[in-house]
């Protein structure tokens, strides 16, 4: 056989390699009924939190036709500041003009439930993103050098572990104030530096004994080189995987301290139920008669929580092997 | 006497694909006493026909026909048809089986003898314990074990030691058949060959009839009265095991027989039979070594062969057989 | 074995040691800290200000109040609470502790149990019916809204069908003239449980010599009929059942909530593990010697996976300190969980600290039980 020579430029190589196993892995997620539930929901609240600008414009449009100064004065669709005059009593049941209705203090639920979406989005992607990457990079490091960098990485990964996230978090509200951003970075880092490094670690040993490192190194790679070329790229797959994990629980971790009243945020689904809460109409009889204050903001942190954990349990069994059927 | 009557078997496997041919129509007889040899390559179906006997398969394996008639005290039942309950009672009792990895047949966290126990009782729940142990003493000495090892864990087995616990546990129910997957391939040459002598001794002396099934026709031939070459999914030749390597008919027996160096034999030049084996998904029509064959021609690749019996006990399927003392190439 | 032991007690006792130091620093470096909080605190007298300067060393430069810190540390002693005042924050906790350790230990056990049988049964069927519903609705409760689903259960069982309390610990109305306190009887229902689990743990392992299924059946549900009777006896006679009853009452639907939202976890581990045992050769083996499928899937698949869901088992227990919280705090029940929110609330920060540190201590004793008893659990590890 003739050796023929590869013409073609490596990323196109690379692509196409990546484009093959992409469509090879869809067709085994289409499978995967609870994933693609799983991402429906994230699709869809996505689309729900795009849409927010157009909300009051239409219901300007619709009810508000002959009281514009009033509408611009009172701003009744704003999730924060808002106020309807024109309801007798807040919090009100889901009429037409507010289709779930409105909370305490006059304002609309669904303007605030799609106002909030965003920002889940936000918080969690950017807390997961933070401790993927470090627990990407100490993962493959702590496989790749082994010795005293392992051992202190993965000593302090077993002490990060004995802190209780949200009792820690809550410890620290009480002496800084926790904003949108600041608690993704800490919930980052506190997972990255946790548990994740020991899974990434043990998949990029099994990445480090295969033939091609060996044959970088000796090809003169760098140690740098050889962990982001050769390593990284093969425990991204498990990566991304816990990315979906940490989503879910940044989301669950936001909605809790919000719930107590311990972040300082305007307005998150979290929110929406400590207000709720915290003006009583959570006990006894009040919970089925005022449904729509706790319902939508919670049926939201559950879906779009639990979508991200199926998403990431679809993508678990195609990625680890030992789930795998056959 | 006939003890087991494997006839026109077909097991395929569902994929997403289409069906996956391992068991494609096979027949063959087993007599009381007889021990036999299923050679063949990797993934040509050996351990699917085992596997359908004792209807030990995975969910996405069905069964397209055929029968596997089996004898116990003089009733016949077919295996196949039989309704899962009923089918327990024959597993180990009437057919046992001694697995391709024996390493890891034990479960790790129970002691050896009473994984051993532990079938026998299942079959005869009035055992005593008393007794129980007696038999696996019994059947430690047998195999060459230290009795007093049943109290232990695997893990505190050799291989060669696991590989006679194995053993031990397929003899406890006194099958009538055992079927020897790669009994001893995962063990070193000299282990191996005593293991091998020590199961042919074991099943004289109790009469019992032995399937082996390995890729190394030269380590079966030792021990097996008759010898079934298979290759994807079907037989292409039986016969006793001196008439198959006297006179060997399909050209694929002749390959296999090439392709292995013999311990005690004169010196000869090794063959290799080129390209590789069909895939048994959807194969094509036609004889299935064809495209492997120097002999095929147009026949070969539109007709499938039929098994006929060309002499007494000596089953072929090719269309060109071999004559006695034909040399063929398989070419470079 | 005890070598081994005494290593990892070693290599804990510096771990702990780590831990606290870490939060102390953390809580020192942060701004306001420790100091501001003890001075500006209006409830402490001048005296006490005085007597804690002392012993913290207020006036003293922050390495040597951590030395001082941890000197009191190690005489377990945290501090007092300026909730409490004039407790001190260790007896907070030991009172609080018991009543979070019942009900969690309790929650825990049902939900590992409900976990471990649905785990097995959904991966010997992956992919049927059973499968995709059991993980869907685990997943559901798993990252359901904690506070939603507390909410949800108070309202049906408790406003809507009136059959359980709403939330709280006891009943005044039913112990206004009892003569023992209610953490007497909550210390005796603890007795109570440990002696049931205790009795459990036995008839297990002498359940595990017996020869057929039956026997081991009778052994284990007869140990544990008879010490319930006789628990039932003893609260008839001493006449305060009526109190334990109450307790009891109160602890259903905090159980009932913290189970389903946390089934999930152990079941999914359980299923994960199944699945990857279910392929091994030795589970082929057991099928060909003709054992029925149930004893194949309980006894030799379900046995092998008991080993990682056992681990994540008794860490889980340890998390129980803190993972309270939101319970607790939904059904007002006095336990450590609760301690947290009313010690942040109030600014508590000697008892927030304690808290901290106490949960830390919790988890590092679980991961020392959990790999003694995994040595027990499988032969295959010899230290």
């Amino acid at each position: 056989m003739k050796e023929e020579v590869i013409r073609e430029p490596l990323w196109k190589i690379r692509l196409r390699l990546w484009m093959r196993s992409f469509k090879q892995n869809w067709e085994l997620f289409r499978e995967k009924k609870l994933a693609l539930f799983g991402l429906g929901v994230i699709i869809f609240f996505a689309i729900f939190g795009a849409l927010y600008p157009m909300y009051p414009v239409l219901m300007k449009n619709i009810f508000w036709k002959d009281q514009e100064d009033m509408f611009s004065a009172m701003k009744p669709y704003d999730p924060i500041i808002g106020y309807d005059p024109f309801i007798p009593g807040h919090p009100s049941p889901p009429s037409p003009r507010h289709p779930l209705g409105t909370d305490p203090l006059g304002r609309d639920i669904l303007s605030q439930l799609m106002y909030s979406t965003p920002r889940e989005f936000t918080l969690g992607i950017t807390a997961a993103l933070i401790t993927v990457v470090i627990g990407t990079m100490i993962g493959a490091s702590s496989a790749y050098f082994g010795g005293v960098v392992d051992t202190f990485f993965m000593r302090l990964a077993d002490i990060v572990m004995l802190f209780p996230t949200l009792a820690l978090l809550m410890v620290l509200s009480a002496f800084i104030e926790l904003d949108l951003l600041k608690l993704a970075l800490i919930l980052g880092f506190i997972s990255g530096f946790g548990s994740i490094t020991i899974v990434l670690k043990a998949q990029a040993l099994t990445v480090k004994v295969r033939p091609f490192i060996e044959a970088a190194k000796s090809a003169g790679g760098s140690d740098m080189y050889i962990i982001f070329k050769h390593i990284i790229p093969n425990i991204l797959p498990l990566s991304f995987l816990y990315m979906m994990f940490g989503v879910t629980s940044a989301i669950f971790s936001e909605a809790v301290l919000s719930f107590f009243g311990l972040v300082n945020v305007r307005m998150s689904w979290g929110i929406m139920i400590h207000t709720a809460e915290s003006q009583g109409y959570l006990g006894g009889e009040f919970i089925g008669k005022f449904w729509w204050l706790w319902l939508p903001a919670g049926a939201s942190i559950t879906l779009l929580c639990s979508a991200f954990y199926f998403l990431g349990r679809g993508l678990e069994e195609i990625v680890n092997p030992r789930l795998r059927k056959r | 006497m006939e003890i087991l009557s494997v006839k026109d078997l077909k097991m395929y496997y569902k994929t997403k694909l289409g069906y996956v041919k391992a068991v494609d129509g096979i027949s063959f007889t087993l007599d009381e006493g007889e021990s036999m040899g299923i050679v063949g390559e990797s993934g040509c179906g050996k351990t699917s026909v085992s596997m359908t006997i004792l209807r030990l398969l995975p969910e996405n394996a069905e069964f397209m026909g055929g029968k596997v008639l089996f004898n116990l005290d003089g009733k016949t039942v077919d295996l196949v048809s039989l309704p899962e309950s009923e089918m327990r009672r024959y597993r180990w009792k009437g057919i046992s089986m001694i697995f391709q990895a024996a390493m890891n047949s034990l479960n790790p966290v129970y002691k050896v003898g009473d994984q051993i126990i532990e079938a026998m009782l299942n079959h005869n729940p009035k055992l005593s314990m008393d007794d129980a142990k007696k038999k696996v003493a019994e059947l430690f000495e047998l195999v060459g074990l230290d009795p007093r090892r049943m109290d232990q864990y695997p893990h505190q087995y050799s291989g060669g030691m696991k590989q006679r616990a194995i053993i031990a546990m397929a003899l406890s129910c006194d099958p009538k058949i055992i079927i020897a997957d790669e009994p001893t391939t995962a063990l070193d040459v000299i282990v191996q060959d005593k293991i091998l002598r020590e199961m042919k001794k074991i099943q004289e002396k109790l009469n019992m009839s032995m399937i082996y099934i390995s890729h190394d026709i030269a380590v079966i031939a030792e021990v097996s009265d008759k010898i079934a070459v298979m290759y994807a999914g079907k037989f292409v030749e039986l016969a006793d095991s001196i008439t198959i390597f006297k006179k060997p008919m399909h050209p694929y027996t002749y390959g296999l027989m090439h392709a292995f160096p013999s311990v005690t034999g004169e010196r000869k030049e090794l063959t290799t039979i080129p390209g590789e084996p069909i895939n048994l998904l959807n194969p094509p029509k036609g004889c299935r070594f064809a495209p492997r064959c120097p002999k095929a021609d147009e026949r070969c690749f539109s007709e499938d062969p039929e098994y006929v019996e060309v002499e007494k006990g000596h089953f072929v399927a090719c269309h060109h057989p071999l004559e006695v003392g034909e040399v063929i190439n398989f070419g470079e | 074995m005890i070598k081994y032991i005494g290593k990892r007690l070693f290599q804990i006792i510096i771990l702990l040691f780590v831990y606290v130091s870490i939060v102390y620093w953390m809580v020192e470096l942060m701004p306001g800290s420790f100091v501001a909080h003890f001075i500006m605190n209006p409830k402490l007298t001048p005296e006490a200000k005085e007597a804690l300067k002392k012993q913290f060393g207020f006036d003293k430069p922050a390495h040597i109040r951590y030395l001082l810190y941890m000197k009191n540390f190690m005489k377990m002693d945290l501090g007092i609470s300026f909730l409490y005042y004039p407790r001190k924050v260790v007896s907070v906790i030991m009172e609080r502790l018991p009543r979070t350790l019942f009900l969690f230990v309790t929650a825990t056990i049902i939900s590992y149990a409900l976990g471990f049988n649905l785990g097995k049964r959904i991966a010997w069927r992956r992919g049927k019916f059973l499968d995709t519903a059991a993980t869907f609705v685990g997943i559901v409760f798993w990252t359901i809204f904690t506070p939603i689903l507390a909410i949800f259960n108070i309202w049906i069982f408790g406003v809507l069908l009136k059959l359980l309390p709403l939330n709280g610990f006891i009943d005044p109305n039913i112990w206004r003239k009892a003569t023992i306190s209610s953490q007497e009887i909550f210390k005796l229902l603890i007795l109570n449980g440990g002696i049931l689990l205790l009795v459990f743990a036995v008839a297990l392992l002498i359940a595990s010599r017996l020869k057929t299924l039956t026997a081991k059946k009778m052994t284990v549900w007869m140990s544990l009929l008879a010490v319930l009777i006789i628990s039932f006896i003893y609260w008839y006679t001493s006449g305060y059942g009526i109190y334990a009853l109450d307790i009891l009452r109160h602890l259903i639907l905090p159980i009932f909530t913290l189970t389903l939202l946390s089934f999930a976890g152990s079941m999914l581990v359980m299923r994960d593990t199944m699945l990857e045992i279910i392929r091994e050769d030795y589970i082929t083996t057991a099928k060909a010697k003709g054992l029925p499928d149930n004893i194949v899937r309980d006894k030799h698949a379900a046995r092998n996976a008991l080993l990682p869901l056992v681990t994540n088992f008794v860490i889980s227990l340890g998390f129980t300190v803190s993972g309270g919280i939101i319970t607790e705090t939904m059904f007002s029940w006095p336990g450590m969980g609760r301690a947290y929110i009313e010690a942040l609330n109030s600014q508590d920060i000697p008892l927030l600290v304690g808290l901290l540190v106490f949960t830390g201590i919790f988890v590092l004793i679980a991961h020392l039980v959990a790999d003694i008893l995994y040595a027990f659990l499988d032969p295959r590890i010899r230290y």
